[in-house]
């Protein structure tokens, strides 16, 4: 069976990482495993196979053996915000019952308001050990979009100031500037009106490149709209402040370099949508899903000014999309990651295929890292994000966005599918094995429980690999051991 | 016995050169060879020796190697069976035992061709097409590269036929020995009475036996280094013998069906490529509705095609002008009374799901021209066999043979449970024979399979393959009694990987 991808090239991306120091040791590891990242062979026997071997090493560490006993008979109430048939059927087949969210549950899959009233002070309300809940109280650090940018640009500077090699810099190609050679992942962005004189001096530098105004707060798509001159946004100012738009003028916006040189794949423009899952952020704990999918737009690509209001050609939210005159139900624009990579490694080699999903992991870890620091890790809280990722036409990814309440409406048929797999496979990740929702549970999932995730990062494991190697010149268990966790 | 020998040499080698004369690759060679002789390092002392090598370092041997390699493979494997059906006598009708079949073959051709005629009168449209209107012609060059978005109605416009269609034909066609045998003993619903000699197991694992090898070329381990050596050595013969081992590493696979199919673009391919494209500019034909029609049904509802779809508009659309193509498919010829029907330019009649035969070789080129001459081989060599009725031993007729026989002989529980409930198992499998399962199995895996299709140079791994997957899902099968619910257990196959399954099937005592 092929392997689709090979870690080595990450994993060298990683040895700058001196954070990371782990890492370095992976190199050992065989890359030969069928649960290869975007592998077309997700599941399967193969699979199985590798994880009989590496079951015992990561399942022998947790305790959770005698909590389990505990609550042997304990039913799980689980509680939903979303009637969604994925969320509930899911539920159900593990034998859960539904229950209110003023009764006592133990699993809440819930809005981010609701999760915010939980964990409020004034609510008063104080989780148990056998609590969990879908979101951080501050999931918006990572998901709200001025905020993302914020975090990303502190964290570099951290870097830098710390004088870690990730932070070195580089001449930038095309203007006097300087950026980051290994963290140059989000497109520049400015948060208006606060940082409205450096996005000017921006601007001067390339009056030619079209950027693009989101409003920080909103989703799928709401109120983006283009600039490709100083003057519509002046304009769009002045009437932001009129008497007529009093909400926009509240609100803040970020300004982003509009990525105009996407990879187009049959003429068209797409982006990517991944799920990463986040057990904790302290020890960053992540995971990616294997089954991510592109998002087409339905109309042609093409940047002439006539088409900068067709927001059909610019936009790939399925949202966006449903209401152009094309869209099709049977497939919804959706195309599976799978495909790509076997696209990209028939037309372009394995090589730069294997560069760009290496890139793309690591853009992710890095964006979990950076907002790390200021995340509320409560050990109750897991995530599920949405990553949209837009790849430009010399397979660079940027990250665009990050969605903290994914969509769970399914499109079509594989779509249902795949979202009730991603469903399943979250919750046999962040639950113990015995399924009972337990904070005290190490977080450690067994290679079986992963199903199509993948282990992204996990400093906690890291660490102690390190710790063994260090304390042990018998490093050839050791190795083993761990090169199965980065399966 | 060995100046018999030699004179078949002989004969052969003035076929050979006389067919490569024909050839569009021949002018190029000649004149590369012309340059050759006036190189330095050939003697004119000893032009024979001195050439000889000239022509080996230029690396135009393996080049005219490539050709006889290609034209031995297709073209006069082809005048050969023709000369010997002459010989046999002039009027094959009367002994030919096959008879009955090449006619229904040319019925079912003509039949194909008189609906086509029929639609183009009904439509009042001239089958030879018409010039494009000046603004028609500027819309579609200008929306040549975005195609979906070039609008005309086709509300009246159907598919000309369908694989069920085909499959229903086949399913009556009757043997000149029905008539005195007592058709009572005969079941209604079977096939197996055709009398074309199809291979049984032992035979297909003598011929897949290279699949169960595991030894590597050229004492390399890795795949890929193998795979670039191969494609350097640019040895055709070597580029089919690794197609063999089923598991091609994606960035090579264009290359190595390119090199095997003889689909390496030269200069005056990519003219002809022009030209097509601006006869498709120039003329409106009825087949270009179909040809959107078609893509329309099939490609771009597809999730795992739907991207190309501009893509495939384009090659579709040249397909339907290629006049060449009609000189290298092989049609059955048998004297049939009545009325001849002129076809498209191409002479292939499009039917519903036809663009799924060049969908899979967009995950394999990036340029439609690349494209377009590796699909356009393939078809001529396989899939233009799959929806015809043919007297060749890939062709449909002999597959869906294969099948029966090997599902009677090697799944005879399946086999009686499909006749306890009285449904013909070709009806099963048919569409996937016929798309040889494009379309029906995930793209990774279906590029395997025609891997396998072009190392061993034999459709008959579709067949067995179907076999295979009924045999996986044979439990389920077993389990119901409707054709719905058979059909439904077999809809999805994403999960089945065809290296391993076909390697456990032939492995199998």
């Amino acid at each position: 069976m092929a392997v689709v991808w090979d870690m080595s090239q990450w994993t060298q991306a990683w040895r700058t990482d001196s954070l990371q120091p782990t890492v370095r040791s992976s190199g050992t590891r065989t890359t030969t495993s069928g649960t290869a990242m975007y592998g077309r062979t997700a599941g399967g026997a193969n699979q199985s196979v590798t994880n009989g071997t590496s079951n015992g090493g990561a399942n022998s560490g947790g305790g959770v053996s005698g909590g389990a006993q505990g609550h042997d008979k304990l039913k799980i109430g689980f509680c939903t915000d979303l009637d969604k048939s994925v969320l509930v059927n899911n539920f159900e087949k593990r034998g859960w019952h539904q229950v209110n969210g003023d009764d006592d549950w133990h699993f809440y899959w819930a809005g981010v308001q609701t999760c915010r009233n939980i964990f409020s002070v004034d609510s008063g309300y104080r989780m148990h050990d056998n609590q969990m809940i879908n979101h951080f109280p501050n999931h918006y650090e990572l998901s709200r979009k001025d905020l993302l940018v914020k975090n990303i640009k502190r964290y570099r500077k951290d870097l830098e100031r710390d004088g870690n090699p990730l932070a070195e810099k580089t001449e930038s190609n095309n203007s006097s500037g300087t950026r980051y050679l290994y963290l140059d992942f989000v497109p520049t962005t400015f948060v208006l009106p606060a940082d409205y004189n450096m996005f000017v001096e921006e601007y001067r530098k390339f009056p030619l490149s079209t950027w693009i105004m989101k409003p920080c707060g909103k989703s799928q798509g709401a109120g983006i709209f283009l600039i490709n001159k100083l003057s519509k946004l002046k304009k769009w100012s002045r009437e932001a402040k009129g008497p007529f738009h009093p909400q926009i003028a509240k609100e803040s916006y970020v300004i982003s370099r509009y990525i105009d040189n996407p990879l187009l794949i049959g003429g068209k423009k797409f982006d990517l949508r991944l799920y990463v899952l986040v057990a904790s952020f302290r020890p960053l704990k992540a995971y990616l899903f294997k089954q991510g999918f592109c998002r087409f737009c339905t109309v042609k690509y093409d940047t002439s000014v006539t088409e900068l209001d067709n927001m059909y050609v610019h936009l790939t939210n399925v949202s966006v999309q449903k209401h152009g005159g094309e869209y099709n139900t049977l497939h919804g624009g959706k195309w599976s990651v799978q495909n790509l990579a076997l696209y990209l490694e028939g037309t372009r080699g394995k090589e730069v295929t294997d560069r760009l999903f290496g890139a793309i992991s690591w853009l992710i870890v890095h964006s979990l890292r950076a907002v790390a620091p200021v995340m509320a890790s409560d050990r109750h809280c897991f995530e599920c994000y949405g990553y949209d990722i837009i790849i430009d036409n010399a397979l660079k990814p940027w990250l665009v966005e990050v969605n903290a309440s994914p969509s769970l409406t399914s499109t079509t048929v594989n779509d249902r599918i795949l979202k009730y797999k991603l469903i399943d496979n979250i919750l046999s990740v962040v639950l113990p094995p015995d399924g009972v929702p337990d904070v005290r549970w190490n977080k450690v999932p067994s290679a079986d429980a992963l199903g199509n995730f993948e282990l992204l990062i996990d400093e906690e494991l890291a660490a102690q690999d390190e710790q063994h190697q260090n304390s042990s010149s018998n490093t050839h268990s050791k190795t083993s051991k761990m090169g199965s966790r980065w399966k | 016995m060995e100046e018999l020998q030699d004179a078949s040499i002989h004969h052969m080698t003035a076929k050979v050169i006389a067919a490569i004369k024909n050839t569009k690759s021949y002018e190029p060679i000649y004149k590369e060879l012309q340059k050759l002789v006036c190189n330095p390092t050939v003697d004119t002392h000893d032009m024979r020796n001195t050439l000889e090598d000239a022509i080996k370092s230029a690396g135009l041997e393996t080049e005219i190697r490539n050709i006889v390699f290609n034209l031995v493979r297709t073209r006069l494997s082809k005048t050969d069976d023709k000369n010997l059906a002459n010989k046999q006598g002039a009027k094959p009708t009367v002994s030919d035992p096959l008879g009955y079949l090449k006619r229904a073959g040319v019925l079912w051709d003509r039949r194909v061709r008189k609906s086509l005629n029929a639609m183009c009168t009904e439509l009042k449209v001239p089958l030879h097409g018409q010039p494009r209107i000046s603004a028609d012609r500027e819309d579609f060059m200008a929306k040549w590269n975005e195609l979906s978005n070039y609008n005309m109605d086709l509300a009246n416009y159907r598919p000309v036929y369908a694989p069920k269609d085909l499959l229903e034909v086949l399913l009556s066609l009757k043997g000149p020995a029905k008539t005195t045998e007592n058709t009572d003993q005969i079941p209604q619903w079977e096939f197996s009475h055709i009398a074309l000699p199809v291979k049984n197991l032992f035979e297909l694992r003598a011929h897949y036996a290279d699949l169960l090898r595991s030894d590597s070329y050229l004492g390399v381990p890795d795949l890929t280094i193998q795979c670039q050596r191969i494609l350097e050595g640019r040895h055709a013969p070597m580029c089919q013998q690794f197609l063999k081992k089923g598991c091609t590493p994606a960035p090579y696979r264009g290359a190595l069906w390119a090199s095997v199919l003889d689909s390496k673009l030269h200069d005056y391919d990519i003219e002809y490529w022009q030209k097509l494209r601006n006869a498709v500019w120039t003329t409106d034909h009825i087949v270009d509705k179909l040809v959107f029609k078609d893509i329309q049904l099939t490609a771009s509802n597809d999730d795992q095609y739907f991207v190309f779809e501009d893509v495939l508009y384009q090659v579709l659309l040249c397909f339907s002008r290629d006049t060449d193509i009609g000189g290298c498919v092989e049609y059955e010829a048998f004297p049939v009374k009545g009325k001849t029907y002129e076809g498209p330019p191409s002479g292939v009649v499009p039917f519903h799901g036809i663009c799924m035969f060049a969908a899979p070789f967009c995950y394999l080129y990036d340029s439609p021209v690349n494209l377009y001459y590796t699909f356009r081989a393939f078809y001529i060599r396989y899939c233009h066999r799959l929806t015809t009725i043919n007297t060749h031993p890939q062709g449909i007729v002999s597959l869906c043979l294969l099948f029966e026989k090997l599902l009677q002989t090697y799944e005879p529980q399946l086999w009686s449970h499909f006749r306890e409930l009285q449904i013909q198992p070709l009806r099963v499998v048919f569409k996937w024979l016929m798309r040889a399962f494009s379309g029906h199995l995930p793209p990774d895996q279906l590029l395997v399979l025609w891997d396998l299709i072009l190392g061993f140079d034999s459709l008959e791994i579709l067949p067995l393959f179907a076999i295979i997957i009924l045999s996986f899902r044979k439990e389920s099968i077993m389990q119901v009694a409707s054709l719905d619910s058979i059909e439904a257990i077999l809809a999805d196959l994403s999960s089945i990987k065809v290296l391993p399954l076909v390697q456990l099937a032939l492995s199998r005592d």
